[in-house]
This record gives C-alpha cells, structure tokens and sequence, in this order.
C-alpha cells in the first residue's frame, strides 16, 4: 500500500514558520487569508482559502469533480466578535450513491471542517500529552473541550480574563463543548433532576447547586466553543419506564431555553447550538423527540443522537440520521471504534467523539486497519517495525519501534504521546479514506476491504453486516464463507497465557 | 587558535573535537556521517539531552528536530530486562539510533550502562560484573558483555564500564584502590580491538573514560596516572596498537551525583519503599551546596591536571547553572546534561534565567529564583509566557501562558510536562549560546559575570524544591475521591490561616 501524502507539516510545532498563534493578550485572529490545507486523502487535496465578508465557496475552491455541484450561501467572517453563521451543503454526488453517508464542509468560525469527520476529545483543554500544535500537525481541525471539567477548573472567571478556551489552550481551529449534563450524571453522586435544571452537589464546596439550561449555555459562552450543546436530560440507555419519556420530554423543554437564553445573549452569530436528540431505546419516543426538535430546526444549527452508550443500538442511530434534516450536521456522541464510526457514516452521520482512541493509547493499544496492536504484550518486545509502516503519523514515518513503544508504554508519558499521535492519524485515515471513497462513489468496496482487513479471520461483528445491510451494502459479498460473531465483536488482542 | 584534534572513525562517522581557546575553554565538536554526508555540530559548552528508558521524557519524535536536541545520552541498563537486549537485534545501520527513533542525520548518541543521575544505593559491583538496575531487578554486566552490546548497538560514543561504589558507607582505601583498578582494566577490556567481523576491518568505537576516584584526591591522581602509564606484556598486547589507555579514549566523564552523594551524606535518602527503591523524584530533593561543588571543582582538578587538554570534558547531573558555570570557569568543562532542567519540567517548574543576569534589580527582587513554579496559585490568571526572559521565537513552541499551564498542573494533563519540557530545554540551550558569545568576546570579565550570576539568581534552588512539595502533594491527592481530599486540604490550610491570625 503506498504511503498517503500527508500535506500538514509536522515541524509546525517547533518553531518554524508559518505559524499563526496568538500572542498573550492579542485578539483572536482567525487564519482568515492564509493558505491552509487540510489533511486529505490522495485526490482531494483541498486549498481552503477564505476571506471575510460575505461570500460564496465558489466551485473553483473545491475539488474539480466537485466543482459543478457545491455551493452554499455563506455569510461568514471568521472573527468571533462579528456574524457567523454555520453553513452547512450537502448535493449531488457527495452522497453517497447506496448507502446514506454523505460528504460536506461545515463552516464554523475558526475554519472549515470536512465532514464525515471524528473528534478527538481534549477533555480539559489539552489532548492528553499533545501540544496543541501537534494536534493541528496532524491535520486535526476540530476538537471538543468538556463543559463540566472547564467550569470547575480553570474556571469561568479564568476563561472570561483569557477570552475564551481557544485562546487558553492556543488553539486556532474548530472547537465543541458538550453541555456538561452528562457529567453530572456521570461523575456526580447526589445529582438530582428537576424541571428547573440539575441539581448536584458542588465538588468543591460540597453546597447545592443548581445547573439549569440558561447556566450551561452561559458557561459554553465564556468558553466560546464554535459548536455549544443544549443540556439535556440524560438517562443511561438502560433505563426503561416512564423515566425515558419523561427525560426526552424535559430535553425538549430545555433545548427551548436554551435557544431562548442563546438567541437573547447575542452570542448566536458566534456560536452554534446543537439539539440533542432523546428517547432511549424506544423508538416512538425517538420519534416524538425527532419532530419536536426538528419543529425547531430554524434554530438550532445541528442535531446530536444522545443517550446511546455505543454498541448495538444502531437502529435508533439510523432512523434519527434518516429523520434528521438533510442539511444540518448530525452528530453521534460518544462513538470512537473504528467499524462503528463507518457504520455511524453509513447510517447518515456526520460527526463523531470518543475519548477511546487517546485513552487506549495510554495503555499501549495502537490502532491499526488490522485491529488494534496491545504493544504491552510480550510478542512485540523484539519487533523493530513500526506500527504500521505505511502510517504518515510522527510515530511510524520516523521510524518508532514497536520494540521500544513496547520497553517504555505505561512506563514513560512519552510513550502514551507517541500512540496517541499514531492513534489519531489513525482515526483521521479511517474518515478520510471514506470521504475520498464517498466522493469518488466507491464507499461500498470501502467499507467491504475495510471490514475484511480489519476483522479478518476474528469474524464480522452480526450488528455491522446488519446495519450495513440495512443502508445496502452486503459485507459478505464475493466472501460467503466469512465468518460472523455475536456480540460487540471488537477485536482486541489479548493476551494468551502460554 | 586551533590545537591538536582527535578524530577516530567509527563506521562511517568521525568524530572530532576541536578546541578554539584553552583558557576559557570554546570548542566544536563534530560527528561527521560518512554515509549520509552530514555533519552534526555541538559548539561547547554545550548541553546533552538526557532519556529515560531509551526516550526523551515527554517529548514525542516529532519534537527531536529542536535545536537543542543534537547530543542525546542513553542508559542503557533499562533494556537489561530482556535478553538479549532489544536494540541489540537491528540488523540495519546506525542499531541505537534506529531501535530508539533517533535521526542519525541529526542526533548524537552516547551511550553508558548505567543512569549517571541515578545514585541509589546499589548491590556491590564484582571483580568481573557491574550491578545495573532495571524493572525486573539488579542486572550483572560484565566488561565482555559490554562490549558485545556496545559492538551491535554502536552509539557515537559510549562510556567504558566504571567501578563507582554505590553506598553510603564511607570507603576504605581497599576498596578505592580496587575501583581504580577495576576501572582501569574494563577500559583497557573495551580498548581492544574489535573481532574484524563485527563491525569492518577498522572499526573503532569512541570511548569516553568515567574518572574514577571518588572523593579522595590520591586515588584520582592515581587512576588519571593509571591511563597515561605505558602498558606491558599481555596488556600492551592486547590494546595494540596503543601504547597507554589514553591514547584510545575521546573524552573524559565525570558523574557528579556520586560524588555530591559522598560529599554530603547526611543528604542521602533511606531506602524507604518495600521494594528497596526510592522514587526517583525523591533523588534529587537538594541542589548542590557551593562547598560540595567548590570541594568538587578541586577533585576534577586533580583528575585532569596530568591529561591531555585537547579532549573533550562532560560532566553529568550537575545540578544547577550556578554549579555549572562554576565548572566552566574553574575546569573548563565542555558538554552538560540537562538532567536538572528536564526534571523541573517533570515538577510544573518553567525555567526563567539569563546569562549574563540582569543588571539593575532592585534589591527585594534578590535573588531571583531561577524559574516559575507554575503550581503556585498566582499563576492561575497570570496570562504572560512561561519566561519573562524569552528564549527567540524559533527556538521554543508557541508562547504558551503560564495561566495554561497552571490549569493543566492542577488537572494533571501530561501536556503541561511535554510543553514545560520543550521550554526548559530552550532556556538552557540559550543559556550555553551566550556562555560561548562570553566567552568568545569578553572572555576576561567571564569571572565577573558568573558572580554577578551567582548574586542575582538563588542558588538553593528554592523554587524548586517548593514545586517538588507541590507535585507530591498532587501526586498523593490523585485517584477517586480527589476534589473531596483537596477540598479537605483547604479547610485545614483555611483553618491553620485562621488559628495564625488569631494568636497573633
């Protein structure tokens, strides 16, 4: 397989020119009428230039075969302080021609996303052991910062001085911010819902407090994410009985003050705000949720699918896709497995998140399209290769020894780093590849080669053939005699006590 | 003023070290790749990056291409957990730099079994082994094994094995006569020849000497004597075609963590942990008193007094600038590890000194600390970069606010090391620029500097021994249930304020 190109310039970080970084005290500037190319796969690169003002993406700016069908009214000026509006096209031969997935460039104030895209999650300002520039090194443009984490440290009055986590963290490309509705629920043990908002004990001062919907979105304003969520009521997808209607119910409620404290702030021409889509795993509650919010649709930029806990319950996520507007990005919360994020495009998503990529990477679990690599174990003690030797990542293009990730993985932090960068590219490459491979209408044969490199003789997972099949594509094609398991079928590799 | 250069081929690199002034010492030293048709260049006094475990803490391979990242040294004693040690297996060229992700074209490698900063206390070395310690345990390497690995893994220089008693019992005269001679003959083990099979017909390695010794004067005398002393018989055959060990070394070493360990036992740490070992943070708790580094300047002295001048001269874990322009001004050393700065980063402190120091502080500011515990809570809105004295933007990442990097301390995020370790290296880079532009241009008020150096910034270090407190307390603090432990912590911290007040 030959190397891909990887355009971004992995120096950027040390010094050297071309960065574009604000300095302590400066404004925000956007890389408003730079050059900048994102990462791509090999027919696609993509020159992005921009410039203030309204405008169009004028055909020229895309891809030639894309040239003909793109456009999009965009009234976009990339400052913070001034009008911008996500914008957001999806037409003709960006779709894909079985199943639902489809290609499309989303424009937020601090650049252009390609979407289908995934989100590598910087939980509290900072990718765990990566600068930000070796993020954007990796071609990454859009991130996500957790809301609840920001608040208690460093803080709103922190984030207000500095003017918001773009400038705390020095990253000048997109960024997200979840509502913190699951973290409470998650992280907080006495958090008690209420129609006025979440009620939970303060970790630090141990004293009530309130989070109501107006709260969360003030807090993601003083972060100045470019993508905000509502709060929402989050029951885990085990939860059955009255609770999962009442909680889709009260979501919907609150999705409405959040649009009215959003669009009364002011900050609606800086900021997005997504609904969240509720219901559990019953679908006619899903389906009460989906025409509620989309009644809404004028204002809310894009919709999230929550409340799933990854897995199997890609039924819900596909007839949310389906339903959802076809020109508002929807987002899949908490997805990071390499099958169940195409699957995810598949379906019709358009976004994804998941911490899974950079957690496993500190535990010395590299991913691969031959599954992931567990270089803890003893087999890659001696293997002087690279993790995968037709990697653009630092890691792998300098040569970096399973041997020696394996002598220093949960010993040295450098190692965790040096996995994590290679995981990411990794998740960059998966979702790369398939937007190169929806574009040139050959997602199908994508996502039979990925399945087949990726699982191989370990057994296709019975929920993707079943869910692709759902959108058209027979993974077992030409391969009647592959084997499927039962179960997550992720395919880790263990260790076999010899 | 060029004197005498040494040069030996190793492969297909050259080394050489030339020296541009004796007194103060300048030099260049330059590893010339034949095969790659690529010179790298350290100026000196310059500084060697230390690793752990065969990487550089905290910084990824896409940070190696920094320019203070040239001379990187490689214990090796960590890859003594397998046999035989992986690095050993690449078949391809450059076996060290390869297996580890280091550029040939841009790194230089040294190479020693041991952890030169790493002064715990240690199992005796034998007659014909070394005592290594790795995760798994002490690990025996003798002087052939040595050599076997040093042959297959070929770094640019490598430190012959070394008797240096690891203990914090005095030694007896008994003991110190056999390091010397233990020393003494695993040089002269190294020095010969290599089996022509292993590495080509004229294969030499680069072999630096550690100075034996210890802390008592004669012995030095006696083991810089013990190289320069014509060999005879069966010695002298084997080391053919050299006449004395001298001749077959590049450099002298000197690890000063022994040595300040002698100086100040009262310093040294019990064997507190159940396994035996200290955490390493806990080694490095004081930085040098002026005594024990005035009693070691007199010690190197010693050693290098009867030796060639044209050689180059390293020292490792001094353990500040004050202790390292000490050794510039009074023995001319030539390359320091960074070991002290890169463990400040390890601790939330961001380096923050110049050379020569600012004139014209006023007097509360002295002594200046020579950096930023980026713990301290007075940093949490404090939005200017890591160093009020800069390093130039080419040299360092993007001006990170220390506010930032107080927020990651405090959350724990690993990208505070990996950015303070980035800065910290640059300050000491830049440090060593204007040493060398002193030393080329005002060579005669270098003295006057150092003092006015000495005066200006604290030498106690204080700065960090307070982040070193602050790190193991959040350290200690992590886990479940932390914010309720740190919340506990400020109750008690509120009620020690109050219980303050009210007495007074």
């Amino acid at each position: 397989m030959p190397r891909e190109p990887f355009v971004s310039l992995f120096g950027r970080g040390n010094g050297q020119p071309g960065q574009t970084h604000p300095l302590p005290g400066q404004t925000p500037t956007s890389r408003n009428g730079t050059n900048r190319v994102l990462y791509t796969t090999p027919h696609t690169h993509t020159h992005i230039h921009r410039s203030s003002g309204v405008k169009f993406i004028s055909p020229p700016l895309l891809p030639p075969n894309l040239a003909a069908v793109a456009y999009t009214t965009v009234i976009a000026v990339p400052q913070l302080s001034c009008r911008v509006v996500l914008q957001y096209g999806v037409r003709g031969s960006r779709l894909c021609h079985t199943t639902r997935a489809r290609v499309s460039r989303m424009k937020l104030a601090h650049g252009v996303t390609l979407l289908p895209t995934f989100m590598p999650v910087a939980t509290q300002a900072a990718i765990k052991g990566l600068t930000p520039q070796q993020v954007e090194g990796l071609g990454i443009t859009l991130i996500l910062n957790n809301t609840y984490h920001l608040n208690l440290r460093p803080g709103i009055k922190v984030l207000r001085e500095v003017g918001g986590a773009h400038q705390l963290q020095g990253w000048n490309h997109n960024l997200l911010t979840d509502s913190g509705g699951f973290q409470l629920v998650s992280l907080s043990k006495f958090t008690k819902i209420t129609e006025e908002g979440a009620l939970f004990a303060s970790p630090f001062t141990g004293e009530p407090t309130m989070l109501t919907p107006e709260e969360s979105i003030s807090i993601q304003h003083a972060i100045g994410a470019d993508i905000i969520m509502q709060l929402d009521d989050v029951v885990s997808s085990l939860t059955v009985g009255p609770r999962v209607g009442e909680a889709m119910r009260r979501s919907v409620r609150w999705l409405d003050r959040c649009i009215d404290f959003h669009d009364k702030s002011g900050r609606n021409k800086a900021q997005n705000l997504f609904a969240i889509v509720q219901g559990g795993l019953d679908s006619s509650l899903r389906d009460e949720c989906l025409d509620e919010m989309i009644k809404r649709r004028k204002k809310v930029a894009g919709y999230a699918i929550g409340g799933l806990s990854g897995g199997e319950e890609k039924g819900i996520i596909s007839q949310c896709a389906e339903k959802l507007p076809a020109d508002k990005p929807r987002y899949s919360m908490g997805i990071g497995f390499a099958e169940d994020l195409l699957v995810c495009v598949a379906l019709g998503v358009d976004m994804a998140d998941c911490v899974f990529p950079t957690r496993t990477a500190r535990f010395g679990v590299a991913l691969t399209f031959k599954g992931p690599l567990n270089l803890k174990l003893g087999k890659h003690a001696k293997d002087l290769n690279p993790i995968d030797p037709t990697c653009p990542c630092p890691t792998c293009s300098n040569g970096v020894s399973r041997a020696i990730l394996h002598h220093t993985a949960t010993h040295e932090t450098a190692a965790a780093h040096a996995i994590t960068l290679h995981n990411l590219t990794f998740q960059a490459r998966v979702m790369g590849q398939a937007r190169d491979a929806i574009m040139k209408g050959t997602f199908p044969t994508y996502l039979r080669g990925f399945f087949e490199n990726y699982f191989g003789d370990a057994g296709y997972p019975e929920w993707c053939v079943n869910a692709l099949q759902s959108v058209g594509v027979d993974l077992l094609e030409g391969n009647p005699e592959a084997k499927i398991v039962k179960g997550d079928g992720a395919r880790w590799e263990h260790s076999r006590a010899e | 003023m060029s004197s005498p250069s040494l040069s030996s081929s190793l492969l297909s690199s050259t080394f050489r070290f030339e020296i541009e002034s004796i007194t103060p010492r300048l030099g260049n030293l330059t590893v010339y790749r034949k095969s790659l048709k690529k010179l790298i260049q350290v100026q000196t006094p310059g500084l060697i990056t230390c690793t752990s475990r065969g990487v550089i803490p905290h910084l990824s391979s896409d940070h190696h291409l920094n320019p203070p990242i040239k001379w990187i040294h490689v214990p090796f004693e960590s890859f003594l957990e397998h046999s035989p040690p992986f690095p050993t297996l690449h078949p391809g060229p450059y076996p060290l730099h390869s297996s580890l992700g280091f550029r040939p074209e841009q790194h230089i490698l040294s190479m020693s079994l041991r952890d030169p900063a790493d002064d715990r206390d240690m199992p005796p070395n034998g007659n014909q082994f070394v005592s290594a310690l790795c995760l798994r345990g002490v690990r025996k390497a003798s002087p052939d094994q040595w050599r076997d690995y040093v042959s297959s893994v070929q770094p640019d220089l490598v430190l012959a094995l070394s008797d240096i008693p690891f203990s914090s019992a005095s030694l007896s005269q008994k003991r110190l006569t056999k390091s010397i001679e233990r020393s003494a003959s695993w040089l002269a083990n190294i020095l010969r020849p290599l089996p022509a099979p292993a590495t080509g017909p004229d294969a030499n390695l680069n072999i630096l000497v550690h100075m034996a010794g210890g802390i008592i004067p004669a012995a030095r005398q006696a083991f810089s004597q013990s190289l320069l002393d014509p060999l005879f018989d069966k010695e002298a055959e084997a080391i053919k075609p050299l006449t004395n060990l001298d001749e077959g070394v590049v450099g002298y070493s000197f690890d000063l963590a022994p040595l300040h360990k002698s100086l100040s036992p009262n310093l040294t740490l019990p064997t507190t942990s159940k396994s035996g070992f200290i955490p390493f943070l806990d080694l490095f708790s004081t930085p040098p008193a002026p005594s024990s580094t005035a009693q070691i300047i007199s010690l190197i002295r010693t050693s290098l007094t009867p030796l060639p001048t044209t050689k180059p001269r390293i020292v490792h874990s001094a353990g500040s600038p004050h202790e390292v322009l000490a050794l510039i001004r009074d023995v001319g050393i030539d390359l320091f590890d960074a070991h002290w700065a890169q463990r400040a980063a390890d601790v939330g402190v961001a380096l923050d000194f110049v050379f020569p120091a600012p004139v014209g502080l006023p007097d509360p500011e002295l002594p200046r600390q020579v950096g930023h515990n980026l713990y301290d809570k007075r940093y949490s809105h404090d939005f200017s970069s890591f160093a009020d004295f800069h390093p130039p933007p080419a040299y360092t990442p993007v001006p990170y606010t220390r506010a930032y990097v107080h927020h990651l301390l405090c959350t724990h995020e690993m990208s505070a090391h990996t950015l303070l370790a980035l800065h910290n290296l640059a300050v000491l880079d830049m440090f060593f620029v204007s040493v060398r532009r002193v030393l080329l241009e005002e060579p005669e008020s270098f003295s006057q500097h150092v003092a006015h150096f000495e005066q200006t910034y604290d030498e106690k270090l204080g700065v960090l021994a307070e982040a070193r407190k602050l790190w193991t307390e959040v350290s200690l603090a992590r886990g479940k249930g932390r914010l309720a432990r740190e919340r506990e912590k400020q109750n008690q911290d509120a009620q020690n304020i109050n219980g303050y007040e009210y007495k007074k």
